[in-house]
């Protein structure tokens, strides 16, 4: 198996997280995995992007038309990482419905998590798994059920996995056409 | 037994588990993990070991190095700019050697993500005439740190690291001894005063001959154990591939996406070579590919008709490796033909940039809006250094950036050059202990005129929020150092009310126009991210904005900068409630109709 995910956002928004919680789903499942992180200065507000690799893979970066899927964060970031995507991959994306899909050369699962937010379906922090939610129920080559995702995030942090599994669960409800 | 670890987390345990009981380096991206990692272990296992952060990468390595000529196995790390300010140090280290194992970690950037320059370590340590070693991924990292500690005891000298940062910001399964038996060897300083002070010219002219021999027996060691094995599984064809570290994944990836068979050799020791054994491989090949970052490393030392790289420009000049350039050289060579298979489609439209900018909340903002109003823009010159602070560049307060306490010893030379303007140096806590006394002492003792604003938040920022001297010594002051330089020295703890901070810059000035050589403000600070004082600091004064008052003059989103900052649709400013950390700053001076007011529903 290969897989090939950009996660893309700002600082905050809890990207290397989800690297962490793929690594360990790989890790659960004996599939081997390499990835990277762009961090440099994601602490001062600037934009994040990680690279993970799931499968048989030598080197940590993702090249320009290779990833299956790209989970946005925000839209301006996902569109500056648009280009990894390869053709028939999918971009899960954290936007408004003025979000130009129709110039994005992949499917396109959109949510707005902003706005589902600050209506409080959920806390902001949870944000990142929300997206993973949406991801994982649109993208149907992706490697992980939701009880995969589920016991991940279970052994990241046992204590606050409650919450986090509740959002996962809800960002997972949402079915694109 | 298998553990997803970080790169930098893979090289901290290799060397717990290689014995080594005194690391100390400098922190620096993308290095600064290593050094916390084994804190980390430190705790966690209750080990008994030396993990500290020095005042410079050259501090740093020396008590490394100290401690590997008494016997003990250690470990210094650093960044590759850091590795410049050690490399007096290490330039004779590798005369004279060690007794025990020590391993230089020295962090490289390829692509320039978090440093100013993209310098090689390979080449500097082919310099130094010292072994290094290249990891491709974690799980190399974790066994050659292990291999190096051991390579360094076994040959007298220290063997360097080199790290890219694909290497220690990458995450992998990597497969890790599951139970060691912390054992570190015990130092005993041995003295051999000709060895251990060796001076010229007798002295060093026989160590040297006992490097040459020792650089010697580590090609042939290299050809034995890392290469030979590697040139033993090659089918020979139309190319070679010689890979440096991250540059083998590269090419394995690409030659499978381009669907070419051909022998890659990792080159795990891309010094010193064992150049006429390599070149004998070349026979079996038409031509040979090198593909290693940032430098030519092992292209310089393998040249010949038929090696192509970056040298002849079949390889990319700059910037971090990428498949694509591996195919280009493919096509370049002859031996590719098919198609692009990494082409970018950008977004039609430019995004807008997503600049890094100081956190809301954070004193440098108010320090430099200050200075920036005192002094102003036309008739001062602002050197600046590496830190946060180099941020303050977003509020047109920096002129200049060079290298770790560079600001200091510049603003004596622009006080030099041009004597009719105001230069008003700035610098981080850490940055001054690293780099900064020096120069200072130099400005004091030649009467050089400038405002040398110390910007103290007491914690290393930019790179983790490590621990400098000042955090946890007290004894260590930085106005005690100052004064203790003989300049005139001044200290403003800073307060959210920017009345005080303007008053104090004030205040400076006049100092500064009495004074005949540097005045230096200590300004007391804290960092919004250091958790155990900003909750204490932060007074809890939200702000909103009357939107009548708001003329959209833009003071606020330039010169002050603030994130939360923006304009509305109605084009006045907008406080986003989110990002607001309720600093209070904006309340006084900022806005010229003060239409920042304090937002009584989130009350103070």
């Amino acid at each position: 198996m290969r897989y090939q995910v950009v996660i893309a956002g700002f600082g905050g928004q809890g990207a290397v997280f989800l690297v962490k919680v793929l690594a360990l789903c790989a890790g659960n499942k004996n599939i081997e995995c390499l990835g990277t992180e762009n961090h440099g200065m994601s602490q001062r507000g600037g934009a994040v992007s990680c690279f993970i690799k799931l499968g048989d893979f030598s080197n940590p970066v993702i090249d320009t038309y290779q990833a299956d899927l790209l989970i946005g964060l925000e839209a301006d970031e996902a569109l500056r990482n648009m280009q990894y995507l390869k053709s028939g991959g999918i971009m899960a994306v954290n936007a408004e419905d003025d979000f130009p899909a129709a110039d994005v050369y992949t499917d396109v699962a959109r949510v707005d998590a902003f706005a589902k937010a600050k209506a409080g379906d959920f806390p902001i922090q949870g944000l990142n798994v929300y997206m993973l939610g949406v991801a994982a129920r649109n993208d149907k080559n992706f490697p992980f059920t939701l009880e995969d995702l589920k016991e991940a995030i279970t052994q990241m942090n046992a204590k606050v996995a409650a919450q986090n599994i509740e959002i996962l669960e809800k960002g997972y409800a949402n079915v694109m056409e | 037994m298998k553990k997803t670890l970080m790169g930098n987390e893979a090289i901290a345990l290799g060397l717990v588990h290689a014995d080594v009981d005194m690391v100390s380096g400098y922190p620096g991206t993308p290095s600064s993990e290593i050094l916390t990692t084994v804190q980390k272990l430190q705790k966690q296992q209750d080990l008994e070991l030396y993990a500290q952060w020095a005042t410079n990468e050259k501090v740093g390595f020396e008590v490394a190095y100290a401690g590997a000529i008494a016997g003990k196995r250690t470990a210094a790390t650093m960044k590759q700019v850091g590795l410049n300010v050690a490399s007096d140090a290490l330039m004779s280290a590798s005369y004279i050697g060690n007794l025990g194992g020590m391993l230089l970690v020295s962090a490289d950037d390829p692509g320039f993500h978090s440093s100013q320059t993209e310098q090689d370590s390979r080449v500097f340590a082919k310099f130094a005439k010292i072994p290094v070693l290249d990891p491709a991924t974690p799980q190399d990292a974790y066994d050659l740190t292990r291999y190096g500690v051991d390579l360094s005891q076994e040959f007298e000298i220290p063997v360097m690291l080199r790290p890219v940062m694909r290497v220690c910001h990458a995450r992998q399964i990597v497969e890790v001894k599951s139970e060691h038996d912390f054992s570190p060897q015990k130092g005993e300083f041995q003295r051999d005063i000709p060895r251990w002070a060796g001076v010229p010219r007798a002295g060093r002219f026989k160590q040297g001959e006992q490097l040459l021999e020792r650089v010697e027996k580590l090609e042939r060691y290299n050809w034995e154990h890392l290469l030979k094995p590697e040139f033993d599984k090659c089918k020979g064809g139309r190319v070679l591939i010689l890979a440096g570290g991250t540059g083998y994944g590269f090419a394995k990836e690409a030659l499978e996406d381009m669907g070419i068979e051909a022998d890659v050799v990792k080159v795990l020791m891309p010094y010193p070579l064992p150049v006429e054994k390599i070149k004998e491989q070349f026979a079996d090949y038409e031509k040979v590919l090198v593909v290693e970052e940032p430098m030519p490393c092992i292209e310089e030392q393998v040249m010949d008709p038929k090696v192509h790289g970056r040298l002849d420009k079949t390889m990319h000049q700059i910037d971090e490796m990428s498949k694509v350039y591996i195919q280009e050289a493919m096509r370049k060579l002859g031996l590719y033909e098919g198609k692009d298979l990494y082409p970018a489609n950008p977004f039609k439209e430019q995004i807008p940039a997503r600049p890094p900018n100081l956190c809301p909340g954070c004193p440098h903002r108010d320090v430099y809006y200050s200075i920036m109003k005192v002094f102003k823009k036309k008739k001062s010159i602002y050197p600046s250094d590496i830190g946060c602070y180099t941020l303050g560049i977003n509020q047109g307060a920096i002129d200049t950036v060079l290298c770790m306490g560079g600001s200091v010893s510049m603003a004596s030379g622009f006080a030099l050059a041009d004597p009719d303007k105001y230069v008003v140096a700035t610098i981080g806590d850490s940055t001054f202990f690293h780099g900064g006394i020096p120069p200072l002492i130099n400005a004091v003792y030649q009467k050089h005129k400038f405002l040398l604003v110390v910007l103290d938040n007491s914690v290393v920022a930019m790179t983790g929020r490590q621990e400098p001297p000042q955090r946890q010594n007290k004894e260590v002051d930085i106005v005690k150092v100052a004064e203790g330089c003989g300049a005139s020295t001044f200290e403003y703890v800073y307060d959210n009310d920017m009345n005080k901070t303007v008053d104090f810059f004030k205040r400076m000035k006049e100092e500064y126009d009495k004074a005949d050589g540097p005045v230096v403000a200590v300004v007391r600070e804290f960092c919004v991210l250091d958790k155990e004082k900003a909750s204490e600091q932060l007074p809890g004064e939200f702000v909103t904005v009357n939107e009548d008052d708001c003329v959209a003059c833009d003071q606020c989103t330039t010169v002050f900068n603030c994130p939360p900052m923006s304009y509305n649709e109605k084009d006045k400013i907008e406080i986003d409630p989110f990002l607001c950390v309720g600093c209070g700053a904006c309340l006084n001076v900022v806005c010229p109709t003060d239409a920042f007011v304090l937002d009584e529903k989130r009350g103070k």
